[in-house]
């Protein structure tokens, strides 16, 4: 019981990091809202004040090509969240555990063979 | 029902859980939604930690937070989105989608508030990722590499569909 106290109490420092650092960029933007002069024209919402007038929506269509290497890197991401509690409790598993972790990496890479092939690794 | 450190973490986790989906749906801005959805993410991993499934959170954090919203910003910018906002719903509909949650919420407290799970002594808090590792690769192996065929399905369907799209394109072009 001792213990379960002291985990949490260990979570309560995690805690107050994660509040400073959700509450640290608001303060800093609103802090700089409340000190800054508020004087707005025309000119000062153009992006270059004395270059080509923009024309197009800055949000543009990204290509397809972004998302399959979004996609692979989460992919290989759970890979290596699979590899972690292996590695942590080898000691204890033995041979068996190593080929069967060999049989899931095997099935991986043959994902990222069939990609390779396919030519999706390649830019053009 | 005792006020003790462990409720009110979880009584704040969950408020921002369901907050955080609440605005997800309610915002207009997709990159709001996402930092929304984000929030929601983070007090998830909050509740496994109250949970004493350290590893969960951690998983939660690295893949969920870091990584799908990641595909879904990248999903987001992917699609064409001329922001068009429809017009809302008449007053006899907000009535009865109230009714229809408080009905919903009133049925599952009376099913819940009563129910008794036996609490089992766990030591889930000492060592926690050895213990996963310990039970999915001895009990659990055959999941685990369904997990990995799962994982090469995902993967070559993903490519499969980007690679048509980019074939039809190449085929326009020429």
């Amino acid at each position: 019981m001792d213990l379960l106290n002291s985990y949490q109490n260990n979570y309560l420092i995690v805690f107050v990091f994660l509040c400073l650092g959700i509450l640290l960029p608001i303060v800093a933007l609103f802090l700089g809202k409340l000190l800054r002069p508020h004087k707005p024209e025309e000119a000062k919402y153009t992006t270059y004040e004395s270059g080509i007038e923009p024309f197009h929506d800055s949000r543009i269509q990204f290509n397809v090509r972004y998302y399959i290497f979004a996609l692979m890197f989460v992919i290989f991401d759970v890979e290596t969240v699979f590899l972690y509690p292996w590695a942590v409790a080898y000691d204890k598993l033995g041979i068996f555990a190593l080929i069967e972790m060999l049989i899931f990496v095997i099935m991986l890479a043959i994902g990222l063979i069939y990609a390779w092939k396919k030519k999706v690794l390649r830019w053009m | 029902m005792s006020l003790s450190g462990e409720m009110i973490a979880f009584i704040l986790l969950s408020l921002v859980a369901i907050i955080g989906g609440i605005l997800l749906i309610n915002l207009t801005r997709v990159v709001h939604m996402v930092i929304a959805l984000v929030f929601t993410f983070i007090s998830v991993a909050g509740l496994y930690v109250l949970l004493s499934a350290e590893f969960l959170a951690a998983v939660q954090i690295l893949i969920y937070s870091g990584a799908i919203t990641i595909i879904m910003l990248f999903g987001i910018m992917l699609t064409r989105h001329n922001d068009t906002s429809e017009k809302t719903a008449g007053v006899w509909r907000k009535l009865l989608l109230i009714a229809g949650i408080a009905g919903f919420g009133l049925a599952s407290y009376a099913g819940i508030y009563n129910l008794d799970i036996p609490v089992q002594e766990t030591k889930l808090h000492e060592d926690n990722t050895r213990q996963i590792g310990m039970a999915l690769y001895s009990d659990h192996m055959i999941p685990f590499e369904l997990t990995s065929v799962l994982l090469l399905a995902a993967l070559i369907g993903a490519i499969i569909l980007a690679k048509k799209d980019d074939e039809k394109k190449e085929g326009e072009e020429s």
